[in-house]
This record gives structure tokens, sequence and C-alpha cells, in this order.
């Protein structure tokens, strides 16, 4: 009696969380972020808030001018940026568990490395594109909902 | 499947791959109960608020729902309030787009909406549970006409573009195929005395009885092409009048069809608590809401107000504002206590002196990205030709949904279909590329279901949340790990200040998390109060 009642709760349960996802299916259903390199990743993501011309943007609030922006002379506060996110902006660090909703979007540290060099490149920013995964892979992120 | 195993066997793998996947799963329900999206909003109905000391004053932060909730009972309870608003309008994410309205998103983008009269979009929330009983409240109090809104309608499509060639599957055919097999494959194992360790004589032939009738099985307990089965996931013939009246029943799709094509993952969209029969929504859009609040409170709002700091003293709170049709201006509000309903993604950037812990919360809190597209077209074909009157067709398409209007059926003229509800990384390149490119690739998408929209679409409209000057953001994101470590510092009232909006809720994302949350703040602001009033 009571497994029969465990199963058919865990059929129920397992409809019900199927159901929610369901609702927010089409995250992931894209190609996801794949080997994208870090202008793309720019075009494809950044640009959603920083605009197209990295100028930011103003309004209750406002999103970073990264044109110009004077601390980018560190590569690590950029990154740690990407990777942790700040206040409202996402961390690209973390991963979470295909449950989660909003599904995460992660960077690995290739594509963090890539996107800071991208943006401390391009936009007026005039430093060397030298950054690498390793150097990434050396800084905190955060805590990961299913570590390895 | 191998030719050389037993049908027993393959039957009973077949079972033991559903339960996996099944089980599989229930984590996913507890993540989303930590989100809050599965909970119940706390709504007990009016909220008693006495004994307020005479001259008593609030200031309000942002005229949401979560902030016009606190501006109404609080006024209604002898306060004297104000509330500044960033918009010009009232309502925040509650909020509807419609014929004439013009919209800049930041970046400078501005869209015009070209709707039809009485024709709109929601691009923040457009349904309303019947146990969100404080949006159901306010809408009765402020004399906001409901009607129902659709989440399940049986004819309405499932579509993955990796399976039946793309072609669109009804919701009835995949639901009652699902469940039939299901029913098939449970009542056969049951029978052949594969759940003897766990299920008692007794129950195995009424567990049996049940799945005859929930799958519409057979006397050999198949599920099969019939009449029966028809009468669940419709006709090849449908059943009239007269001499041409004789019914031929539907073949069902197949075990691995069904399962394969992972539709069978959209079925439960309507058994989920806050999209459960009934729901409702505002006649004439969601934004009907915000208008009816903002109208009720009329003067007491001061709009196009931009918050730049927020001061408290022993004595009181001063908010320090822009007026944004002057730029550059300093205008200040004060008041003994502040409700601040500011979405978290903009008080994060806001001077403010409370203490470590809540500020800590509130840059704890990064904000979701999610696009809504409104595209109107010549004429409502989903009803002249595919016969789906509202409700909510779903895809693995990156436009996630396709929303049909639940008013209006029949209208002749054109129709507004909400032509997509993007979340994560989808909605994040979405939010990267200009409105009318939004627009576009939604066309192009929806092409796939409904083949009539390169010919009859319009025009359409794209709210990218992320663009939206007002909140940066679409709502906030909470994990197990940020809601025990930030949750209830957040809403703690750290002397004079205290925090609202869906942010400070368990139903995230849901207007009725707003209100339950302002509700809560104010409610335990209003003891603090009456305390003090006392002292005085």
């Amino acid at each position: 009696m009571k497994s029969v009642f465990s199963i058919a709760a865990g059929l129920c349960l397992a409809v019900l969380s199927a159901g929610v996802h369901a609702d927010n299916a089409g995250v992931g259903s894209t190609d996801g972020l794949g080997e994208a390199n870090g202008k793309e990743i720019y075009s494809r993501i950044c640009q959603g808030c920083h605009m197209p011309n990295a100028q930011g943007a103003v309004g209750a609030g406002r999103y970073p001018k990264l044109s110009g922006d004077p601390a980018l002379v560190s590569w690590q506060y950029a990154a740690l940026r990407v990777i942790n996110g700040k206040g409202a902006m996402p961390a690209f660090g973390r991963t979470g568990g295909p449950e989660e909703f909003p599904a995460p979007v992660h960077l690995s540290d290739a594509q963090v490395a890539d996107v800071v060099n991208y943006v401390r490149s391009h936009f007026g920013n005039r430093y060397k594109a030298n950054v690498t995964t390793d150097q990434v892979a050396t800084l905190p992120h955060p805590e990961s909902v299913h570590a390895p | 499947m191998q030719n050389d195993t037993a049908p027993t066997d393959l039957r009973r793998r077949d079972l033991l791959r559903m339960i996996g996947m099944t089980a599989g799963t229930t984590a996913m329900y507890q993540a989303m109960s930590a989100l809050g999206v599965a909970a119940e909003s706390p709504y007990r109905g009016p909220i008693d608020l006495t004994g307020t000391p005479k001259g008593a004053s609030i200031l309000i932060l942002g005229a949401g729902m979560a902030g016009m909730t606190a501006a109404y009972e609080l006024r209604n309870a002898g306060y004297q309030v104000q509330v500044l608003e960033y918009n010009g309008r009232s309502g925040g994410r509650n909020w509807s787009l419609r014929g004439g309205d013009r919209y800049t998103e930041l970046g400078g983008a501005t869209q015009e909406c070209k709707f039809d009269k009485d024709l709109y979009i929601n691009p923040g929330p457009w349904r309303i549970p019947y146990h969100h009983r404080g949006m159901l409240n306010y809408c009765r109090m402020l004399g906001v006409p409901l009607e129902a809104f659709v989440q399940v309608n049986y004819n309405a499509y499932l579509h993955s573009s990796k399976a039946f060639g793309g072609k669109p599957q009804r919701y009835r055919d995949v639901k009652a195929d699902y469940q039939g097999h299901v029913a098939e494959l449970l009542a056969k194992a049951t029978s052949q005395h594969a759940l003897d360790a766990t299920v008692s004589k007794e129950d195995q032939a009424i567990l049996i009885e049940s799945l005859r009738e929930w799958g519409v099985l057979d006397k050999d307990l198949a599920y099969s092409s019939s009449i029966a089965a028809s009468e669940r996931r419709g006709f090849k013939k449908n059943p009239g009048g007269g001499l041409s009246a004789r019914p031929i029943p539907s073949e069902p799709m197949g075990l691995n069809d069904v399962l394969t094509s992972k539709l069978w993952r959209h079925i439960p969209a309507g058994d989920i608590f806050d999209m459960q029969t009934a729901l409702f929504q505002p006649v004439g859009g969601m934004g009907r809401i915000g208008e009816a609040f903002g109208r009720e409170l009329g003067p007491l709002i001061r709009y196009n107000s931009k918050v730049i700091d927020i001061h408290q003293d022993p004595a009181g709170v001063t908010a320090t504002y822009e007026d944004t049709s002057a730029p550059g201006t300093r205008l200040t509000a004060r008041a003994d206590w502040c409700v601040c309903t500011i979405p978290l993604s903009v008080l994060s950037q806001i001077p403010m002196n409370v203490g470590t812990p809540m500020t800590a919360a509130i840059n704890a809190v990064p904000y979701a990205s999610a696009i809504k597209v409104g595209l109107q077209f010549k004429r409502r074909f989903w009803e002249e030709d595919d016969h789906i009157y509202g409700g909510i067709t779903y895809t693995d398409l990156p436009i996630t949904n396709i929303g049909y209007p639940n008013t209006g059926y029949h209208s002749s003229g054109k129709g507004v279909l909400l032509g997509a509800y993007i979340w994560g990384l989808d909605a994040m390149e979405f939010t990267s590329m200009a409105p009318e490119d939004r627009v576009k690739k939604v066309v192009e998408y929806g092409s796939q279901i409904h083949p009539q929209y390169p010919e009859e679409f319009d025009n359409g409209i794209a709210v990218a949340w992320h663009r939206s000057p007002f909140t940066l953001g679409c709502m906030g994101v909470w994990t197990d790990a940020t809601r025990a470590k930030h949750y209830d510092n957040l809403c703690q009232i750290d002397e004079r200040i205290v925090l609202a909006g869906e942010h400070a809720s368990f139903i995230g994302g849901w207007q009725e998390g707003a209100v339950t949350s302002a509700l809560d703040a104010i409610g335990r602001l209003h003891q603090r109060a009456v305390a003090q009033g006392a002292k005085a």
C-alpha cells in the first residue's frame, strides 16, 4: 500500500516538476553557447545590457559603460565581474542544475578569458588581449550547485 | 528495442525507464519550491491596521503592485502617504502595451505599438490564479473586471522541432496517448505480478480498474484505436448528425513516438499550482489593475521621480530624487517611515544607509532575463483555421510559448498573439538584438508552427526586460543558498526602512508576491509606528 502510494506520489511530483520546466522550454533549446568566442559572447550576451557599443545605459539604474572604463586596467577586476556577477548582474562562472529556473548561463574559464580580452581590447580600450584560461582559473569562482 | 526480448521484460523495462525519468525530476520540484514558484499565497483577507499615531507619515518608493498595495492600505489606516514613481504611469511591471503606446528601452530604441483598438500585449504578468487572493481582492475592491485566462487548451499545439517532422501535435492527442500508454504498461506490469512485492492483491485490482479508466484501456488492458479512446483524443471523423453521422475512430501514436518526442514534458503545465484553473486576466489587459490603483491613489503618487539617494536618521527618512522631465533637479521627500519597493537591480545602485546585512542581501540577487513579443495579425487565423480559442501552444523553439488571446473570440479584423515568452540564454540573445530583429526572428520561428504567419503578419512589439529602464531585468532570482543567507535580512525592518516587492517574497515573479510582501512589511512597520507613537 505504502509503496503504491510512493510510486504514485513520485509520478505526481515528476509530472508537476516536468511541467514547471516545460513552461520554460526553449531555455537551452538553441545550441547553447558552444565554443563561442569573446566577440560572439559579447554580441550575444553582454550587449543586451552594456549595449553594442559598450556605452552602457541609464534609466532608474544604470548599466556601466565598458568603453573607456578605467577599472579595466585590471584584468582580474573584469574577469571577477564576469565570473561572480555583481548586484543584478548574474554570475557567469556559476553552473546550476538543469532543474534551476531560469537556467543559469555558464561561461567556461576559456570563454571568460576570451570575452575579457575582447572587451579590454575593443570599444576604445587598448589593453593587451593576453589573459589566459589558466589565469582565469586561479580566480575565486562562485559555489556551484552540482560541484564535481 | 531488441527483438529477442520477451514482451514482458520489454514492457517492464519501459516502465522502469519511465519511473526513472520521473525520479530524476523530483529534484526539480524541490528546487522550484525553494524558488518559491510552487508556494501558496499567504493572503488571508484584508489587513487590519488600527491605532495609527496621529500625523504619522510614510514614504513609499515605487508605484508597482507592492508600492500601491502599501500606499492604499496605509492611506486607509490614516497615514500621510507619498509615493515616488520613476515611470510616468502607475503599475510598474503590471503593464499592457496598446495601440498608440510608445516604449523606449535602454539604449534608446523606441517602439510604437501599432495594434488596433482594444488589442494589447502584457509584457509582464498575464495570469492570476484563483488562489492569488491578494491580487483578486484588489481587483474586486478597485472594480477591475476579470475574465477567464485559458491555460490549458486541448486543441492548442505541443511542438517539437525534432519530432513528428516538426509538425505540431494537438495537446489532446499527446495527453491521451501518453496517458493511455503509461496506463497500459502499468496495468500489464501489475497483472503480470511485477508489483506483487509492493502492492496487495486487493489494491492491484483497484489499481488496474483505475488505470483502465484513466488511460481508456480495452478489455485486454491495451490502449488502442477505439471509439472510447477517441472520446479522449478526438476522432478521425467526428460524430455528427444525419446520414454523415457515423464517427470514425482516430489512430493513437505509438509509445515510442510519444516518448522520444518529449512532448510529454508540456502536459502538466496546467497542473502546476500557480497555473491551475481557474485563472483570470483583467478585461482589457493586465495593466488595468495598475491603472485603477493609480486612479485610486491620485495625487499621492508623484510620477517621473527618479530616486537617487535614501537616507534615514533617528527621526525619519529622506529620499532625494530627480524629476526626470527636468534633468538635474534635486528634490527631497521626507516621512517618518519608508516602504521601498524599488527592484533590487536598481536599489543596489542607490546609496541608502541601512545595515550591512540588508545591504548584502540587496546585492545578492541577480535579475532574470526575459522577453515577451506581441504580434498583430491581419486575421484571427488560429481561430478561423486552427480552431484554437485562447490558451497556449508550447514549443522547444526559443519562442517557447504562443499565447492566444483569451478574449474577443470570433472578432472580425485583426488579432494579437503573444508570439514569444523567452527566458535564460535565449532571452539574453534576443535582448542583444534590435527590437525589430527580435520581432522578425519570432515571426520566423512561429511560422514553423503556424504557416499562416508570413502572409498574415501585420506588426509587432518586443519587450526585453533587461532593457527596461524601470527594472533593469525581469525578476529577482534566488537560489537555496542565497535565500538561506540573505532572505530574512532583506525583509527585516532596518530602523525606519522596510523593503517590499516580488523580490521580497517566495512567489518570485508573481504579482501576488509583491502584494503579500507589501502587506507583511506594512503590518510590521505599523506595529513599530504604533509602539513609537505611544512613546512620544
